[in-house]
């Protein structure tokens, strides 16, 4: 397996990039590429050569995360303020605005079927569930609080949501938290089901195989990617190779590989079956906070898509082989 | 049987003496000769006999009355044979003081033999033999010159006087001059070649000197064929058949050796071999032996030299030092000059280094490179000592001159990288490579400290893989290659327990499955250091194992309990990193390295009072000298006294005092600690001393440039404070930005905020603002980032709003801060119910209070600058509308124009084709050229798709001049009145579009409300007025500018929306705008059509 770059655009955002996702193909239109920066705004970009679709504004603060459903047509896109814009892709018009106070708004993601949208809600040590027909929260997922031995920490509840994963069934919610533990839900139950521990910092990212519904990767500040067991609660695996932290993790269509970004400004393509760091990409300038594998699909039949996000206003476009 | 026959006086009897049945008595013969007036020559040979039996007293006494006065005077006409007495008398003390010891006794003897000579002299001068024996008298002294000219006397009187010469040859011989010598020799054999052995050793010796060993075997050979016995021949093959080094040589050579020793057992040199071979062979209780019989029975002083420096020798290589001291320093004392023996001196040189008594050595060893001025292993030797003594600059020196003159010596470049590694670790590395070379010329395998050497410096100057493949090479195939290597990872499935820091299953289950785990005590070093390097590329998880595998053996390796603390304390898991280190401190309970981890990673887990007692342990553990442990409570005494918000200035002022002091304890022990520097510059600058501790963050951070073990982001961040303290806020922002990208891979939020408050300070508020998302996006769950947020909004809005001049635009995004601002706050009063965040509520809905006011006092401002602009609008609106409008009408002009024209030219040519309907032959070319023009107008009639692109085509060049005609009106535009607006061109563009339809506003009302309104109006009417502005060139630029925005903005402006306003009044707006476009372009399409 190989990365082969294809296209990077600099100053593709007027700052910082934080997020990317791809948009599915719809019948009409090949797949898309979404990006949110620091900037405050979305931006749309089409095809290989990442032509600028459209510049999508709306937000007060920067883009920590934007989601796309699995249909291909409507997204969202979340800011520093909490917000929620829900908009068609293809025509950016609002569809919905969600809030949840006092939960802020973090990582957000699509279930496989497309009818709830997962939100991770920080400080609240929840994940808001919202319904994609209606907009209204369906469930509210939270961590239960350990009676922790120092109640004295200093930033409050260390069960700080950051990210959130689906598994491919739909079936479980994972989510990684600021003190590195992984919470695992049942989603029909709304029903908080186990922890997975190994992490000590902050869990920035986590992605579930797409073939097996236990096998989870997260991300972790702490330089290192887990492979976990999410149903035995079992650490099957270590991938050590970043130099700081790993800020985001994605995993291949084929879910032979997945790429990794981290503060050491490097994309790394690591092969899980050799379980070690197969490519280093060196081409960005400052830390990498988004990779995205584009999901497979439409009449766009040709080979893998990687696209990676930076705190250096860029984005890459790589060729998956 | 022999016997001599003393003539009986008077008479013609003679007395039969038999010579082997002499008197004990040597009066009763002198009695016999004495009465019978015997004729001395019988004297003489009676004496001579007792001489052959070994009867010394009896010789000495017949000859001492031989040469009595009364016989002088008896005999005195019988000079000849009173002379062969003295003579006699002087050879025989000759001979004493020669092998006597007693330096006393052997001048007396050489006294004694001098006078008999000078007796024999006076008797007749020119008596050759006489001369011979004074010249070997003299030689017997050691004055061979005298000697030379003694023997050359003899030798002018006659050429072939055998004695003399070989008493010539002699001296030549001893003059070196071994030419000569055999010379001499060899005439010696020409005149009387019946002459004894030892003439021939004599020339076998010239001939081993002249390195004619053939011939020089030749000469032994034949001394043993006369001489069977003889010892000198046997021991000079002896050692020539050593010299030749074979084993077979060497064994004849011990055979022959062996021969002369039972021949004669006191030969020294025989005895000196001998040892020299047992030294060699090991066998040092026979070294002892001969060398001590060997002394015992020589007293020449090169030959004693030699047995001395054999038995120190050996008592060397058994570690006796200081014996083997002793018997080198009495080798030495046998020698006059170095140059005979050198070897001593080197063995001596070697004692002293291990006893410590390196200036002695080193004139031993200069001694020895005098005469060997080449020679490595005593230049290395040098090296070493001066190295030792301090004077490092000469013992490099040295060490080089060795690698030069052996350039393939791989020890001597191990040495000198092993001296360079302090001083020059780039040359230690170059030294390190060329020795590893060498020894793979060599055919060797290259010792793994060397490589394990060159692993760390390659380590320490970051050329990481290469080091990687160093410790490999040093540590060749064993157990660890299953952990690192890819290949074998499925095999050995390491991963599931790489967080396990304790977990030594992995092993046990290595073993159980039949392999070998097995690591050579020489190669833990290797691997830890392989581990080290491993973490510092990242692969703590290999890193761990290999930790774990090391202690698995060696349970008691601390380093490689910390290590696996160390990670896991960088992995943030605090309690089993205790846990690791209290391992450790169950091998050593006084490691002052783990009680310092245990210290600091109790601090980390806030644990403040036994923090301070575990590091004053460490500090004890090695009395006070561990700068670590003092540093580290210096820095608990620093952080102790800014720790609280609500400072005790008393107790401030003593934990400063405290961690200044230890600061400088730490500096007295050791002048270049950049720690110790950078804390106590810390100190100073907390106490208000800016300008000193610059000086010193800047002298250390220059010092901690460079090394990869060095690595101080601390004092970056100290040195920036200090800038931003001493307001030097541009490079305070620079230093933090340096250090963010240098050090933390820009992850660290706390220097984010940092950042923040200093853009702050130097109200950059946009810039202030963005740090603190940045900070924020770093670390979500630090609310204080978001409170320090909405504040910088808030002094954002509220200075804004205290600007004397400023645009709608300006006031918009103060609305737009406040909203925020007003949004954080209430969000953290809300999160304020679920989570402890270290504000006060109170305080939060004060500033919630404050931006409320301030936002609807901001909304009243922003009424008044959107009126403002509206107008600014509308007469460029009902500019353009005038421009458009004409341009509509020279457009129609034009159209009517060309429509006329062409009706005139379809005329003509209907005229024209009537015409030509007669003139048949050219109809066709006619037809072709009016076929398009049908077509054209046919086209036209029909309405189809190519006129469709036409008129689209005519569209946007419609569109295009309009835009032109609109950068005209633009242009009347004041563009130096608000300089600032150009950045939000785009948002300006959309209000004057969608302004222009609305109803007019009384000027009054704006200035009622807006005196500064006035001003921009007044200046705004002024511009109007002059067609060309008096603008500076800064405007022009920026009108260009602004024209180059406008000509852009082909598309409807819908894309870029103003950031600061609410989504759906956007969204209205634009779309209105776009319906407003559209109009236009109908208005112009339909006069278009006219």
């Amino acid at each position: 397996m190989k990365l082969a770059g294809i296209k990077s655009v600099d100053n593709a955002h007027d700052d910082s990039v934080w997020a990317v996702t791809w948009a599915p193909a719809t019948a009409t239109r090949p797949p898309l590429l979404l990006t949110g920066s620091l900037d405050e705004t979305v931006r749309v970009w089409k095809s290989d050569e990442l032509i600028l679709d459209r510049t999508n504004t709306g937000h007060c603060l920067g883009v920590a995360s934007v989601a796309a459903h699995p249909l291909g047509s409507i997204a969202a896109s979340s800011s520093l303020d909490s917000f929620v814009r829900v908009f068609d892709v293809d025509t950016n018009s609002t569809i919905a605005t969600l809030e949840a106070p006092p939960s802020e708004v973090w990582q957000m993601r699509f279930d496989p079927k497309g009818s709830i949208l997962a939100v991770a809600g920080g400080g609240s040590a929840s994940v808001n569930l919202w319904d994609t027909s209606t907009w209204e929260i369906v469930a509210t997922l939270s961590i239960p609080r350990v009676d922790g031995p120092k109640p004295s920490d200093k930033s409050g509840s260390k069960k700080f949501v950051l990210s959130v994963a689906w598994s491919p069934d739909g079936k479980r919610i994972a989510c990684g938290s600021m003190d590195g533990t992984i919470s695992v839900f049942d989603v029909q139950r709304a029903k908080f089901l186990h922890h997975l521990e190994g992490h000590f910092m902050p869990v920035r990212s986590l992605v579930y195989s797409p073939y097996d519904p236990r096998l989870l990767f997260s991300a972790s500040d702490d330089g290192n990617v887990h492979m976990y067991d999410a149903e035995g609660k079992a650490l099957i695996g270590t991938m050590s190779g970043h130099a700081s932290w790993v800020l985001c993790v994605d995993v291949s269509p084929d879910g032979a590989a997945i790429a990794t970004g981290s503060s050491d400004r490097t994309v790394r393509l690591w092969d899980l079956n050799m379980r070690a760091s197969v490519q280093t990409m060196s081409n960005h300038t400052d830390q990498v906070w988004g990779v995205a594998f584009r999901p497979p699909g439409g009449n766009d039949v040709r080979s893998g898509r990687l696209a990676s996000v930076s705190d250096d206003k860029s984005i890459s476009l790589y060729d998956y082989s | 049987m022999a016997s001599v026959y003393i003539p009986v006086q008077n008479s013609e009897e003679e007395v039969r003496v038999n010579l082997d049945q002499l008197p004990r008595d040597a009066s009763d013969i002198l009695d016999i000769l004495k009465a019978e007036q015997a004729p001395l020559d019988l004297w003489l040979i009676i004496a001579r006999e007792y001489f052959k039996q070994g009867k010394v007293d009896q010789f000495r006494q017949i000859l001492e009355e031989g040469s009595s006065p009364e016989i002088d005077e008896y005999y005195a006409d019988i000079r000849y044979e009173r002379i062969a007495i003295l003579n006699a008398l002087g050879a025989y003390y000759s001979y004493l003081g020669k092998i006597e010891t007693k330096q006393r006794e052997k001048e007396e003897h050489f006294i004694l033999a001098t006078q008999y000579y000078n007796k024999a002299s006076r008797i007749d001068m020119h008596e050759p033999s006489t001369w011979v024996g004074k010249g070997q008298l003299l030689l017997a002294k050691g004055e061979v010159e005298q000697a030379s000219s003694a023997f050359k006397i003899v030798l002018e009187g006659d050429r072939d006087n055998v004695p003399a010469l070989l008493g010539q040859a002699c001296v030549e011989f001893n003059r070196g001059k071994y030419a000569d010598s055999l010379e001499l020799y060899k005439r010696a054999l020409q005149v009387y070649p019946n002459c004894p052995a030892a003439v021939r050793l004599g020339i076998g010796l010239c001939r081993y000197k002249l390195g004619q060993f053939e011939k020089a075997r030749q000469a032994f050979e034949r001394v043993l064929q006369l001489d069977p016995e003889n010892v000198e021949a046997l021991v000079a093959l002896a050692i020539m058949d050593l010299r030749s080094n074979e084993a077979a040589g060497i064994r004849k050579g011990m055979v022959k050796m062996q021969r002369a020793f039972e021949i004669y057992p006191y030969c020294a040199m025989a005895l000196n071999y001998l040892a020299n071979h047992f030294f060699f062979t090991g066998q040092h209780f026979l070294v002892e032996q001969l060398t001590e019989t060997a002394l015992s029975v020589t007293n020449h002083g090169p030959t004693k030299s030699h047995s001395y420096y054999n038995l120190a020798r050996s008592y060397h290589s058994k570690g006796d030092y200081d014996k083997a001291g002793v018997y080198y320093m009495a080798s030495v004392k046998e020698i006059s000059k170095p140059h005979e023996f050198v070897f001593p001196y080197y063995g001596l040189g070697q004692v002293q280094i291990k006893l410590g008594d390196f200036r002695s050595a080193l004139s031993n060893f200069e001694k020895v490179l005098e005469v060997y001025p080449d020679n490595c292993e005593t230049l290395k030797a040098l090296a070493y000592i001066y190295v030792q003594l301090g004077q490092t600059d000469k013992g490099h020196e040295f060490i080089r001159k060795a690698t030069k003159i052996d350039p393939r010596d791989a020890q001597a470049f191990l040495e000198l990288g092993e001296l360079l590694i302090l001083s020059d670790t780039g040359a230690a590395l170059d030294a390190f490579k060329t020795a590893r070379t060498l020894f793979k010329k060599g055919g060797q395998e290259a010792p793994i400290e060397l490589l394990n050497n060159i692993g760390v410096l390659q380590f320490e100057r970051g050329e990481f893989e290469f080091a990687k493949q160093t410790f490999k090479e040093a540590l060749g195939d064993g157990i660890w290659l299953s952990f690192f290597s890819e290949a074998n990872k499925s095999s050995i499935d390491a991963a599931t327990s790489t967080l396990q820091f304790k977990d030594m299953q992995l092993f046990h289950d290595l073993e159980s499955s039949g392999q070998l785990v097995e690591v050579p005590w020489d190669k833990v070093t290797v691997i830890f250091n392989l581990a080290r390097l491993l973490e510092q590329l990242n692969e703590s998880g290999t890193a761990s194992i290999l930790y774990r595998l090391i202690l698995f053996k060696y349970p008691d390796y601390i380093d490689a309990y910390l290590r696996l603390a160390a990670i896991s304390k960088a992995r943030n898991n605090i309690l089993l990193s205790i846990e690791l280190v209290n391992d450790a401190l169950k091998v050593n309970g006084k490691c002052p390295n783990a009680l310092s981890m245990l210290g600091e990673l109790e601090l980390k887990n806030d644990d403040w009072v036994k923090a301070k007692e575990t590091l004053r342990a460490a500090s004890d553990a090695t009395d006070g000298k561990d700068s670590y442990a003092t540093l580290s409570l210096g820095n608990w005494n620093y952080f102790a006294a800014v720790r609280n918000e609500k400072r005790n200035p008393k107790l401030e002022a003593t934990h400063l005092e405290k961690a200044k002091e230890l600061y400088t304890k730490v500096m007295i022990q050791h002048s270049s600690n950049l720690y110790a520097a950078n804390g106590a510059a810390v100190v100073f600058a907390e106490k208000g001393h800016f300008d000193v501790s610059k000086d010193i963050f800047t002298q250390v951070q220059e010092a901690a440039s460079g090394s990869v073990f060095v690595q101080m982001p601390d004092v970056w961040i100290n040195l920036a404070h200090v800038y931003f303290a001493q307001g030097n806020f541009a490079l305070a922002v620079k230093m933090y930005q340096n250090c963010l990208r240098k050090f933390y891979h820009n992850t660290d939020s706390q220097v984010l905020l940092y950042l923040a408050r200093t853009y702050y300070e130097a109200e950059q508020w946009q810039d202030c603002i963005k740090t603190l998302q940045r900070a924020i996006h770093l670390a979500p769950s630090n609310y204080t980032l978001r409170f320090d947020a909405g504040v910088a909004m808030q002094k954002f809005s509220a200075s804004t709003l205290q600007k004397a001049k400023r645009t709608a635009d300006e006031v918009r995004a103060t609305v737009a801060g406040l909203q925020n601002a007003v949004r954080i706050f209430s969000q953290l009063s809300a999160a304020s119910n679920l989570h402890i965040h270290g504000f006060d509520e109170k305080k939060i809905d004060t500033h919630v209070g404050y931006c409320t006011h301030l936002l609807s006092a901001a909304k009243v401002h922003l009424e008044a600058a959107e009126r403002e602009e509206q107008q600014i609008r509308q007469r460029q609106e009902v500019a353009r509308q005038v421009a458009l409008a004409e341009e509509a009408r020279r457009k129609a002009e034009e159209q009517r124009k060309i429509q006329m024209d062409r009706r005139k030219h379809e005329d003509e040519l209907k005229i024209v084709q009537k015409q030509e309907e007669h003139f048949k032959r050219v109809k066709e070319q006619w037809k072709s050229s009016t076929h398009s023009k049908r077509r054209e107008r046919s086209d036209d009639e029909d309405g189809g798709t190519a006129e469709k692109k036409k008129r689209k085509g005519g569209k946007r060049r419609k569109k295009d001049k309009h835009s032109k005609s609109h950068n005209d009106t633009e242009e009347m535009e004041p563009g130096e009145m608000e300089p600032d607006m150009m950045d939000e061109q785009e948002m300006e563009d959309e209000d004057a579009n969608t302004n222009y339809r609305e109803e007019l506003q009384t000027d009054t009302k704006d200035v009622e409300e807006n005196p500064h309104g006035l001003l921009a109006l007044a200046g705004l009417e002024d511009s109007d007025a002059d067609d060309e502005p008096a603008a500076g060139p800064s405007s022009t630029i920026s009108r260009r500018r602004q024209a180059l925005s406008e000509s852009d903005d082909d598309e409807p402006i819908m894309k870029q929306q103003s950031p600061v306003r609410e989504n759906s009044v956007d969204m209205e707006e634009s779309d209105g705008e776009i319906r407003g476009g559209e109009k236009t372009h109908g208005d112009a399409a339909s006069d278009e059509e006219k």
